[in-house]
Parts: structure tokens; C-alpha cells; sequence
């Protein structure tokens, strides 16, 4: 008998533990939010962002690519999810010929990595990814600084309005994209001593820029 | 290749841990941190609505164990749509094989690892060695462990109960670090040392903190981002997950994932939560060619079929151990095996035998904690209460608690019996003063013994009803305030 077979056996061999628990009757979100309008989550997912450890910036595509430049300081090379993947039109040509080579994620010695994001969520500051075509995972990870351009319509209410909303598409995050990361601030660890430190593995800078 | 188990020798470990003030400062301190962390978060809109949260997650988890054999089936069915291969496997012994035989398959030679307590139990890492690769665990705290050859000592900080001057003597000892005490300067070091073995790494292998019934996925949460590259970088991604880790839909797992963090450090969401739905799709640049899911049974369809059935709800958040005022004294290690605390205390006995960790159902005040801040409410004080309990049906309790049981059993059936022993005890405390030799010595060394009362019970209410009966009543008008009760 396989081993398959084995554990399922002995699991129905049992007597059914928990036969009293029905099923939801009223299910709530972990974090209570009052109904918020357009501008009022904008600020509430700032805010926890920004609690989070991460810079916030609010701009117009010029003004993104001034900070974009800003961040990159001397370096001429950064790694980026593929133009039609980030809310930028254009970033990769004017990066281009401002001397920036735009690259697929590499060995990791590329310190700055640009991202767009498929979903942001005012109760915890989060930003969310998808893997897929054009949609590097090392993009977001292997970097010292990750920068986020979304736009302020990406932003959810919380997880649980994100996870309505895959339902209702059936579950795209879960099951086309090979990997979907929920982001809440940059790297850390408290491992030595209860102490706080940035950039443990990730990125130590997250930098989200929510285009106009 | 499980890993040795010391917890019948609990008094002797935990001993050792008491006369460790740098563990006992530095297990103090993380643990309170956490555990007031935990109230903020938890509690931070009302009582009410963390406590209906914790319901929410407990019921969650039950409905999951309820329906466990049709919603492993079914998550196996999912999983494969996902492109993910599943593996089953009975032991340690299954586990390891079925992880070693991957790893042959696709030519693996180095492995990084992401936290995973099951692993723990399996004793993965000997396995891997043992078979001639290497493995490097990659969360900071298990790298430490690592280094310094130890065993975790708490589910979600394994090297809590090391001071930072401890920490950096193992970095400086065993990997040539410039002396620093400077905990960033640490980290920067152990990050830069890590980024060379995940870029090398053939195979990543992950735990898995749930895996979703309907979608076929696993989630994992962390901080650090270290399960991620081990997740994406290597080509080929290994989950060990216990088959209890089930979950039914993507509205449980989204309560859970949040609930954990929330009980555990006090974070809404680790910096990473983390979905992994298979190999790399089409087109994508980067992320494994294999997924694998090893689904481990070790011992939990034993579990299921019992009355300690519960303690499978666990989600490893840690909260007990953090709320623990035995845990919080000494740490994990004393509890000899692979989990400390409260849900260590009642899962070692279940997994490796009553008879290998007797000491464990005795090693709690019962003072409730645990089963207070546990996210999914499990009812730790009446396991450890029912595990006492099967001790002494396997006559494994000590002569002298059954003696004076016994004695006890004598003195409380009759009333004569009674009260001559209240007169001797009231008597006896005058010749024996306060400190009381043989078996009950250690005791009274530190404490007073304390005093009998002059009178018993029984007499002063025999005492008070003749002089109510003798008393007049007093009328309401004679006290300052209301008093009826004297004349009820």
C-alpha cells in the first residue's frame, strides 16, 4: 500500500474530529476599515506605507523619472519589469537615453530594481506582484532599492476586497501567475537581539511612486 | 535521522538554563516584546473584534481538519493542475528519501533551505549531508543555528536566546567576520555571504504555512525575503509540508495569514506573503522549472485519530511560548525536542512518545495563557491536563505524589480522619517551624510555609450561625448604608 493510500486511511479510519463546527455564518475582515472614498484610502495606504518603512511619493511621470534618477545616483544600469508591465509609458527609452541601460534581473549586482504592481491595499500599506511574462520576481527581490509605479486606482481596501475580487475572476493570483507576493515595507529581520535591521534579504528600500 | 530526544530529561536542561543569565535576559526580553506587540495588533479596533477574529481562525482550522482526507485529495488534484508534483510520505524516513531522490533526479549539489520546523522534525538537513550535499539554511536566525550547531529554540525566533555578543562570536568563529557589535553590520555580513549560496543553489526547499484546497497553492510568510529566493532562484523548488497545513478556501487562508503575523509579532502581514502556484509559467524570465510538494504525515494521523486531535490546528505562531511563564523563564531547549513551550509541552509527548517526554505535562502552571492568546484557540491547558492524566493511567507518576495522594484520599473521607489531621497540622507547624525537611525542603528553602489558621473553617461557621441565632436584628435606619442581609 502506497503511502497515499496509508494516510488517507487512517484519516478515515477516525472518528471525524470537529463534527460541531459549522460552516461561516459571518465573516468579517481582520482589520476593520470604515467605508473610505477614492482620496481617503489613498491616504490610509500612504500612511500605513509609510509606517512600514517605505517612501511614498505622489508625481507625474516627469517627476518619476527625476526621483527614479535620483535613487540610481551614478549607477548606469537598473533591472525593470517590461514597459507594457509598469504604469510609465516610455520610462525605459528616456532612461535609455539618459545613459541607463534597462536590463532583465541578473546575477544581482544590479542595486536598483523597478516594478509595477498589480494591486495596493490602504489597511496594511501592501503592494502586490505577479509573476509572469515581463513580470520578474528578481526584480522586486535581489535589488538593494525596489521602486513600485502604480497608479492611485490599483489601490484596494484590504486583503480580503483583493481575494473578492480574484474570486470573481477566478483566482488569477493563484493560479496563472506561478508566484504572487503580497509586499509590506522592505526586507527585515529582528533575529540579532530583538533588533530591527533593514535589508536582510530584500530590498532595504522600498520606494513607491503613484503616478498622477 | 530524527533528531535525538532529550525531553525526559527536562528538570535537568532546565537547570542548565537557569543558571544562564544572558538566556534568561535575552529569552525575557524577546519574548515580552512580542507578546505585548501581539495586543496591539491584535486588539488594536476592539476586544470584541480580535476575539471574534481568533474564532473566525480557530473555526477555520477545524472545518479544514474535519473534512482533512477528501481536502488532501482534493488539494493534491489542484496542486497537479498547477503544474506542482506531490509526493506523499508516511515518516522522517519516507521524507527524506523522497526529498534525496529530487535531488539525484536533477542533479542537485547545493541546497539553500527557508525556515521549516517539520523539518526540524525530519532531520532533513543530517539527511542532505549525509548524502553528501550541502545545505544552507538562509533565514538569518537558522544560519545561526547552523554555524553554531545548535537546535532552534523558539517556532518563529529560533536563536532567541542568544545575546548579540554571542552571535557575533559565532559569525567571527566560524565565518571569519570582523569583530563588530554592531547589528546591522551583521546582518549586511550574513547577507552578503547568503547571496553567494542562493546564487549557486541547484534546489530551494521551503516549509509551506498553508496550503489552499481550492487553488492549489502554498503560502508561506516571512520577513527577511530569504523563502522567496529560495522559492525562485534554484531550479528546482522542494515544499516539505505536514498534511495539516490544509486549509479549505482563499477566504480561511486570507483570515489565517493575517491572524499569524498578528499573533506573532504583531505584524499585520509579514514583509512577504508569499503564493507559490507552480514551476515558472511561459514566457517568464525567472522562478523554478520543478515545484514539489512533499506532504508529511510523521505522526499526525495518529494524532487525528485521538483526543489531542486539536493541537493539529496549530499554526506556529509562537504566541504560547511568548505568553509562557515557564516558556519565558528558560526558554526552549529544556524541552529536549523540536518544539518549546506550551504546544511543545503536548506535541512532543504525541510525537515521539508519553513514555520519552514524561516530564513535559507537568512542565506548565496551568495558568491559561496559551490557550488565551492562540489565534486559533486551542485548549493547551486541558491537553496537558488530559496528558497528566494518561501518565498516571501508564502508572507513570512518581511514588511520592501517589503516596501523598493516597494519604490525601485517606485524610478527605472521613470526617474524624479530618479533622485530627487539621489538629496535627495546626499542632505540628509549632514543632516544625517554617521550614520543612525531606521531599518538601526545596520548597521552603526560599518560601515560608505558610501559616495554619487557628481556627478551622468548620468551627468558625459553627461559631458564626449560634451568634446570628442569638442576635438581634439590625434595622436599616441603625447603619450609615443599607444593609439587608443580616435579616435575610
Amino acid at each position: 500500500m502506497s503511502a497515499r493510500e496509508q494516510i488517507l486511511g487512517k484519516l478515515r479510519g477516525a472518528r471525524q474530529p470537529f463534527a460541531d463546527v459549522g460552516p461561516v455564518q459571518d465573516r468579517r475582515p481582520m482589520i476593520p476599515l470604515p467605508e473610505l472614498s477614492p482620496a481617503e484610502q489613498l491616504r490610509r495606504f500612504i500612511s500605513e506605507a509609510e509606517a512600514l518603512g517605505c517612501r511614498v511619493y505622489q508625481v507625474s511621470p516627469n517627476e518619476a523619472l527625476e526621483q527614479i534618477m535620483d535613487l540610481l545616483d551614478e549607477d548606469k544600469k537598473v533591472s525593470s519589469w517590461r514597459e507594457a508591465q509598469i504604469p510609465l509609458d516610455g520610462l525605459h527609452g528616456m532612461l535609455g537615453s539618459l545613459g541607463v541601460t534597462v536590463g532583465a534581473p541578473d546575477a544581482g549586482d544590479t542595486r536598483v530594481g523597478i516594478t509595477g504592481v498589480t494591486a495596493a491595499l490602504a489597511a496594511t500599506g501592501s503592494l502586490i506582484v505577479e509573476s509572469g511574462a515581463g513580470r520578474y520576481r528578481s526584480a522586486s527581490l535581489l535589488p538593494d532599492v525596489h521602486i513600485a509605479l502604480m497608479r492611485a486606482e490599483q489601490i484596494l481596501p484590504d486583503l480580503e476586497s483583493w481575494a473578492e475580487a480574484q474570486r470573481a475572476a477566478a483566482y488569477p493570483a493563484f493560479r496563472q501567475a506561478s508566484n504572487t507576493t503580497v509586499i509590506s515595507g522592505p526586507s527585515k529581520t529582528a533575529d540579532i537581539a530583538h533588533q530591527l535591521v533593514k535589508g536582510a534579504h530584500g530590498p532595504r528600500e522600498v520606494h513607491v511612486m503613484i503616478l498622477a | 535521522m530524527t533528531i535525538k530526544v532529550e525531553s525526559n530529561n527536562f528538570i535537568s536542561l532546565a537547570d542548565v538554563a537557569l543558571h544562564n543569565e544572558d538566556l534568561q535576559h535575552a529569552v525575557g526580553e524577546g519574548t515580552r516584546a512580542a507578546y505585548y506587540k501581539r495586543l496591539d495588533t491584535m486588539f488594536a479596533h476592539s476586544d470584541a473584534h480580535g476575539e471574534f477574529m481568533r474564532q473566525q481562525a480557530a473555526e477555520a482550522k477545524r472545518r479544514a481538519l474535519r473534512e482533512l482526507p477528501d481536502l488532501l485529495e482534493k488539494t493534491e488534484r489542484n496542486l497537479r493542475q498547477n503544474g506542482i508534483q506531490v509526493e506523499w510520505a508516511l515518516d522522517a524516513a519516507q521524507a527524506n528519501q523522497l526529498l534525496l531522490d529530487i535531488a539525484r533526479r536533477h542533479g542537485v549539489e547545493t541546497v539553500t533551505k527557508s525556515k521549516s520546523m517539520l523539518s526540524e522534525e525530519l532531520g532533513t538537513n543530517h539527511a542532505i549531508e549525509a548524502a553528501g550535499l550541502r545545505v544552507v539554511e538562509t533565514d538569518l536566525g537558522e544560519y545561526i543555528i547552523q554555524l553554531a550547531d545548535e537546535t532552534p529554540s523558539h517556532i518563529v525566533g529560533p536563536v532567541m536566546h542568544k545575546t548579540k555578543a554571542e552571535i557575533r562570536d559565532v559569525f567571527v568563529r566560524e565565518l571569519g567576520m570582523a569583530p563588530t557589535d554592531d547589528a546591522e553590520e551583521m546582518v549586511a555580513f550574513a547577507r552578503k555571504m547568503l547571496r553567494e549560496d542562493f546564487l549557486k543553489a541547484d534546489m530551494g526547499i521551503s516549509g509551506g504555512n498553508f496550503l489552499i484546497a481550492e487553488t492549489g497553492s502554498i503560502g508561506l510568510v516571512m520577513n527577511e525575503g530569504n523563502g522567496r529566493l529560495c522559492t525562485s532562484l534554484p531550479r528546482v523548488h522542494v515544499a516539505l509540508v505536514g498534511i495539516e497545513k490544509v486549509v479549505e478556501s482563499v477566504d480561511d487562508y486570507v483570515t489565517l495569514t493575517q491572524i499569524l503575523p498578528s499573533s506573532s509579532t504583531g505584524q499585520k502581514l509579514t514583509v512577504y506573503t508569499n503564493i507559490i502556484n507552480g514551476p515558472r509559467r511561459e514566457g517568464e524570465a525567472d522562478g523554478p522549472e520543478h515545484v514539489y510538494v512533499i506532504l508529511v504525515d510523521n505522526g499526525r494521523s495518529e494524532i487525528y485519530a485521538t483526543k489531542y486531535a486539536e493541537a493539529l490546528a496549530c499554526i506556529r505562531c509562537g504566541a504560547c511560548q511568548n505568553a509562557c511563564p515557564v516558556y519565558r523563564t528558560m526558554g526552549g531547549h529544556a524541552y529536549g525536542w523540536v518544539y518549546g513551550g506550551p504546544i511543545g509541552a503536548v506535541l512532543t509527548p504525541l510525537f515521539v512518545g508519553l513514555e520519552n517526554a514524561k516530564p513535559l505535562p507537568h512542565a506548565s502552571s496551568l495558568c491559561g495563557s496559551c490557550k488565551q492568546v492562540c489565534p486559533v484557540d486551542i485548549d493547551l491547558p486541558r491537553m496537558l491536563l488530559d496528558l497528566r492524566w494518561d501518565l498516571v493511567q501508564a502508572g507513570e507518576s512518581e511514588f511520592s505524589w501517589d503516596l501523598a495522594m493516597k494519604m490525601w484520599a485517606v485524610g478527605m473521607t472521613s470526617p474524624t480522619r479530618f479533622n485530627l489531621g487539621g489538629l496535627a497540622a495546626r499542632r505540628g507547624q509549632h514543632v516544625m517551624g517554617e521550614y520543612i525537611p525531606g521531599i518538601l525542603g526545596n520548597w521552603t528553602k526560599h518560601r515560608d510555609f505558610p501559616a495554619f489558621a487557628p481556627k478551622p473553617f468548620r468551627q468558625l461557621w459553627k461559631e458564626r450561625a449560634a451568634s446570628r441565632n442569638s442576635r438581634p436584628a439590625r434595622s436599616p435606619a441603625s447603619c450609615g448604608k443599607q444593609d439587608n442581609t443580616d435579616n435575610i
